[in-house]
């Protein structure tokens, strides 16, 4: 028996046209990644996290003007943007780890899956834009 | 043969005890903060807009579902926060023994019970 081409040899280009690799079959191998990062980002919202709740209880009794002055400083303006895009890209992570548990056919979870990335763009560029505006109009 | 599989083994195959309940309810809770980013993005639209789309904005905020929504998302925020730093503490190796995972499992529920309160007495009296 022929020996079995493998992905994991160590002198292989990574193929991504092989027939099990299209097919899904086995190990992704960068599983990690999502693990690692869901963790990076964890971390990095408990202070972010903290300091958002902080400034929003701050301003919960006051009117649009100073909430846009708040915004357009520069300290809130980046503290916002990346506790905004951290918690997308942790969101993100999480919804779809509920997906694969729950979502059991491909083309659904395809579905789900570009789905809650679009919604997760248009939020992250969204907010984003609507911070920059306020912080560039100072 | 039927099999039950692993997430609809409740209630008749599988008992609850605090350590599966509050791990349900960290994901249920990140669930809900994740469709709160869509508040939040609206917001920071809202209040870059200005005018008109701020004051409808504010005005659904202030409304008594908009109040509910925000009340049952500080819950949300403040145990996804404190379980989440007991997720981190054993993802770094600490608190396995079953001894500590319930007391940690309580001690979560007072930080979120206490931490919500404080907000929430805070809106109301500041």
């Amino acid at each position: 028996m022929a020996k079995a081409f493998s992905l994991s040899d160590s002198t292989a280009l990574r193929d991504e046209t092989a027939l099990r690799r299209v097919r899904q079959h086995g190990s992704a191998r960068d599983g990690l990644r999502e693990w690692r990062l869901q963790r990076l980002t964890a971390l990095a919202l408990i202070p972010l996290g903290l300091c958002f709740a902080a400034s929003i209880l701050w301003l919960a009794k006051s009117d649009q003007a100073t909430a846009a002055a708040w915004l357009a400083s520069p300290v809130s303006a980046l503290l916002v943007i990346l506790f905004v895009l951290a918690g997308l890209v942790h969101a993100l992570i999480g919804i779809r780890s509920v997906f694969l548990d729950y979502v059991h056919t491909r083309a659904r979870l395809l579905a789900a899956e570009l789905l809650v990335r679009a919604a997760a763009a248009i939020l992250a560029g969204a907010s984003v834009l609507a911070v920059l505006k306020l912080f560039l109009g100072h | 043969m039927e099999r039950p599989l692993s997430p609809f083994m409740l209630p008749v195959w599988y008992r609850f005890q605090i350590t599966s309940s509050l791990s349900i309810l960290h994901r249920l809770t990140g669930v809900a903060l994740a469709v709160g980013s869509i508040l939040l993005a609206w917001w920071l639209v809202s209040v870059a807009a200005g005018g008109e789309l701020f004051a409808v904005t504010h005005a659904f905020i202030a409304s008594s579902i908009g109040m509910l929504l925000l009340f049952g998302w500080s819950i949300a925020f403040f145990y996804h926060l404190c379980n989440g730093i007991r997720h981190l503490a054993w993802d770094a190796g600490y608190g396995f023994e079953l001894r500590q995972a319930y007391r940690s499992g309580y001690t979560v529920l007072v930080a979120t019970a206490l931490l919500t309160a404080l907000t929430w007495l805070y809106v109301l009296l500041a």
